[in-house]
């Protein structure tokens, strides 16, 4: 008896005494992919281009850095990750954040609000969009900061400062206490010793990336084929998820559809062509389907004659089917768009059914385009092309980038359809992508391609692309590179002078959202008027998802579906945290090292 | 007492002259060299390529600050003046630097052996970049070659001597159908065909430069591993260039064995192994070293989509990122590596030649004389 006590008695001692085993950890691997960089271009530095943001993306960085909150479209609500309370305070001056108390970084430390503060100290000298609204980030008390608005409370701040990952005060520490005494000297933004302090940031390399996500990773985890994100015992949803590991194999689109066809991939969240989807549902993939957000739509340069002619550009909107030319560019990853007031598909709770019905639809009608083309003054000439009254043809090139599926089948369709039109469109296709981007932004060009619409609950965010980021009636003073689509901001409409760029701006601002659905209303039926850009296709992300490694994805119809693909709502996080997935087959028994 | 000075005393001119003279001659007799005359040729090319390429990376449309103010003001709904504020934050370049002060910084910097650092990755060296990536382009595309390279000559010569037999008509069309497809191609057919449909290998098994389980060292299983997952990208190389080798072999062996000496050799009643080997190979071999130079000198540039298809960590895969997002001070550091290497070869591959054949040493000293 005695010496059964005795090693009951050691052994409770060495319990007591030997350091915490590493705790029993959920097995099993999420098989998934991301274009990561390798070292030493791969850093833990998420202020920096080469760090988490472009290395895990806005899906699997959400899984080591928790945003404070999560949103679902479908309701319009935002769930707790790493706050545990939110909301504007009694005033309106300010909005709070209140952090989960049980909250605790990867190393055991809690989370308090000078993570916080550290966090937006550094934001703000890297010229974050959050200190548009703000101005202040004042600490309350240790699991509460309060951010001060410079004007207006908004619902867009709102969104903004509950999507931002909340990095470690621990690790940004001293770099944020330079950029607090920075603020507080009063120094300017375009200062030297602001530039130097942004390059020292940009330049800082973490040793060891602190989590509160449930995974973390260390640059050993990073190897040429894929990245190994390991699980982690400290934070609020290590006793949730169901996966040990997440593997994320490195490469686009064209790595990867390989890997899913040989089963070695159980879910992706890349723009396939239809032709692979066939392969994939071929071998018994199941494919899911949820909002991208945006479309694609076609630019035209207004400093070009005729496309400085309104009925011109509606007549182009009747003469292409626009059905057609979704089926062309992504098969059934694209449909026609609803409306073509600027708005993708998705926002239907951003406009009011009044202004939704008065909508023009475009639908497509060559009778209609020809009388609009003869408003304008142009008439067929014998070989059935339009030319106006000196006899021009319409001869224009249509840049296009050739690297992306999507935006190169739109562009060559709608070309195919205006020239069966009467059109004289030669095609004109560019890569890298950012060459069609410089043609757009500098004027250089007359017709060409990109996306309309935004993963975004507001419609200013819906209406910013292309009418604002391509044209730049501002910005050109100041950079005559910056010609963009030269649409004018500034006009009369209906007898009244009005300033669009000021009226998106504005039409998500405050905190009334029938207001600004209103304010959202009256731009999109401008935008549906004048037509400054033409939308062809509202996009669709259709994911594949090999449901033998891997279980749990949200049946069709799921509500959880309605959140863009891509996004930082993506399904997939709220899955994994939630531990609602769960490894099969294969990916059950695999674990790195195993 | 006298002192004898230390200082020597001042040489007259006639004395000066009389030491300049010999060091001019040694100069002259230097430059006039064709060894001398090569190497400064080679250093001039590599630095006319440096120039050109800094210039031709800048006039490249879109530039990586660009490519971050749109996606800035796409995701974060800023105006232009934020985005640019924010993204030169982001990267190491001054946007508004005239071009010609940067470009004589980047000579001084080169000059001290500093390749600067990468842009689209603030704060990191680009020698580290190469470095850490070259050693894996070398081996796999080396290897690719060497292997290439050799079998194509044994082939090529083997055809051509028994010209018009089936090995010659077989491996002609062979030869031909391969040096007719390129070589993403053929990566592609490996993946899809050998490992998605035939599944004779995993096709994620076989991705990177080696197994991520296995411990990096000098060990068997490590290099075993780096082995393995050299295979595929080895493979690829060799089919892809192989059919060029067997082609320009036979072709050369063929005018070889027309050769008056060929005739004489075999007259004079040489085996036919000597004949094949000290006669027909050697010479038939002289017009395929200068394109294995010029090969070799390109192993560094490696094969962009066949890296990438293979996710293998070669320095072509490290191009084609920085040629996206416009790196401009990693694209530079390659085409300099490239460029360098390229020059070396053909350097190599000139000297070389007048070893194999003694009819370049005589040429040499002829023009000399």
């Amino acid at each position: 008896m005695k010496r059964l006590l005795a090693v009951l008695l050691v052994l409770t001692i060495l319990v007591g005494v030997l350091p915490a085993a590493a705790q029993d950890g959920p097995t099993g691997t999420f098989l998934g992919t991301w274009p990561y960089v390798l070292p030493p271009n791969h850093h833990f530095n998420g202020f920096a281009t080469g760090g988490p943001g472009d290395n895990l993306g806005a899906v699997y960085r959400s899984l080591v850095e928790l945003t404070p909150a999560f949103y679902m479209w479908a309701d319009g609500k935002y769930e707790p990750l790493l706050a545990e309370s939110w909301g504007f305070t009694d005033d309106n001056k300010a909005y709070f954040i209140t952090l989960n108390p049980e909250a605790k970084w990867s190393n055991g430390t809690p989370v308090t609000s000078d993570d916080v503060i550290a966090t937006y100290a550094l934001g703000r000298i890297m010229g974050w969009s959050q200190f548009t609204y703000i101005n202040d980030v004042v600490k309350v008390d240790d699991h509460t900061v309060n951010f001060v608005f410079s004007g207006e409370p908004s619902l867009l701040a709102e969104r903004l400062l509950l999507k931002e990952y909340i990095v470690s005060n621990e690790t940004y520490g001293e770099l944020a206490q330079e950029a607090l005494d920075l603020i507080a000297s009063g120094a300017a933004s375009d200062s030297e010793e602001w530039t130097a302090l942004r390059t020292k940031i940009t330049e800082f390399r973490p040793e060891q990336y602190l989590a509160t996500g449930p995974y973390t990773y260390t640059l050993d985890d990073v190897n040429d084929a894929y990245l190994t994100l390991k699980w982690q015992p400290n934070s609020l949803f290590s006793d949730k998820v169901k996966f040990g590991e997440i593997r994320l194999w490195a490469g686009e689109t064209e790595t990867t559809a390989p890997l899913i066809l040989s089963g070695e991939l159980a879910h992706s969240t890349n723009v396939y062509p239809a032709s692979s989807v066939e392969a994939f549902e071929a071998q018994g993939i199941r494919m899911i389907t949820l909002p991208r957000g945006y479309g694609v739509a076609l630019l035209m340069n207004h400093d070009v004659y005729p496309f400085n002619i309104k009925e011109v550009r509606q007549a182009m909107a009747h003469a292409i089917n626009r059905e057609e030319n979704a089926f062309i560019t992504a098969g059934f990853g694209a449909e026609a768009p609803k409306y073509m007031g600027g708005i993708y598909a998705l926002t239907e709770t951003l406009l009011n059914q009044e202004d939704i019905d008065a909508l023009n639809p475009y639908e497509y009608d060559l009778d209609k385009a020809a009388a609009l083309m003869e408003q304008a003054g142009f008439t067929r000439n014998a070989d059935g092309k339009w030319v106006d009254a000196e006899g021009k043809t319409i001869s224009v090139e249509y840049k296009f980038p050739s690297e992306f599926v999507d935006f190169s089948g739109a562009a060559q369709n709608a070309t195919e359809q205006l020239n069966s039109f009467g059109f004289d469109i030669s095609l004109r296709g560019m890569q890298p992508f950012g060459e069609v981007v410089t043609a757009i932004r500098s004027g250089d060009f007359q017709l060409s391609v990109w996306s309309y619409g935004a993963a975004s609950p507001f419609a200013s965010r819906h209406f910013f692309g292309p009418v604002q980021r391509f044209n730049y009636p501002e910005t050109v003073k100041i950079d005559p590179n910056f010609k963009g689509m030269n649409f004018p901001m500034e006009f009369e409409y209906n007898g009244e002078q009005i300033d669009l760029n000021t009226m998106i701006n504005e039409a998500s601002t405050g905190l009334d959202v029938e207001a600004q659905k209103e304010r959202a209303g009256v731009v999109a039926r401008i935008i549906n008027d004048l037509l400054p850009f033409i939308p062809l296709n509202d996009l669709i992300g259709i994911e594949p998802v090999n449901e033998e490694l891997l279980g749990g994805a949200p049946a069709d119809g799921d509500p959880i579906l309605a959140n863009p693909a891509g996004s930082g709502d993506h399904y997939v996080i709220w899955g994994i945290l939630q531990g609602t997935m769960f490894p099969q087959g294969a990916a059950a028994e695999m674990m790195s090292g195993s | 007492m006298s002192v004898k000075s230390t200082v020597p005393p001042a040489a007259s001119p006639v004395r000066q002259m009389r030491y300049l003279k010999p060091f001019r001659q040694r100069v002259g007799e230097a430059l006039s060299s064709y060894t001398a005359r090569v190497l400064l040729q080679g250093l001039f090319t590599v630095f006319a390529v440096m120039t050109f390429t800094f210039f031709l990376v800048r006039l490249m449309p879109g530039n990586p600050v660009d490519i971050k103010i749109d996606q800035l003001m796409q995701t974060q709904g800023l105006t232009y003046e934020q985005a640019r504020s924010q993204a030169a934050g982001l990267f190491d370049m001054d946007l508004n630097a005239p071009v010609g002060q940067q470009y004589l910084t980047y000579v001084q910097r080169v000059l001290r052996g500093d390749l600067g650092k990468s842009i689209l990755s603030a704060g990191t060296p680009v020698a580290d970049i190469i470095w850490r990536f070259l050693p894996w382009t070398l081996f796999s595309v080396g290897l690719g070659l060497l292997v290439s390279f050799a079998l194509g000559v044994l082939i090529g010569a083997a055809m051509a001597y028994w010209r018009g037999g089936i090995l010659d008509n077989v491996m002609t069309a062979v030869a031909s159908i391969l040096y007719s497809i390129p070589e993403y191609i053929i990566a592609l057919l490996i993946i899809l065909v050998a490992g998605v449909q035939l599944q004779l290998f995993q096709v994620g098994e076989l991705r990177g430069g080696f197994n991520p389980d296995v411990a990096p060292g000098f060990t068997l299983e490590f290099i075993g591993s780096i082995l393995k997952h050299a295979t595929l990208p080895v493979i690829t190389y060799v089919l892809a260039t192989i059919g060029g080798w067997i082609l320009a072999m036979k072709s050369s062996t063929i005018s070889t064995l027309g050769e008056d000496y060929i005739t004489v050799a075999k007259a004079r009643g040489l085996s036919e192994r000597r004949v094949l080997t000290a006669y027909v190979g050697r010479n038939a071999l002289l017009p395929l070293v200068t394109r294995l130079s010029v090969s070799i000198g390109l192993v560094v540039g490696g094969s962009v989509i066949v890296e990438e298809l293979f996710q293998y960590p070669g320095l072509g895969r490290q191009l084609l990122r920085a040629i996206n997002g416009r790196d401009y001070t990693v694209m530079q550091g390659i085409f300099l590596i490239i460029a360098i290497s390229v020059v070396a070869s053909t350097i190599i591959a000139d000297l070389m030649l007048g070893w194999l054949d003694p009819r370049v040493r005589v040429g040499q000293k002829a023009t000399k004389g």
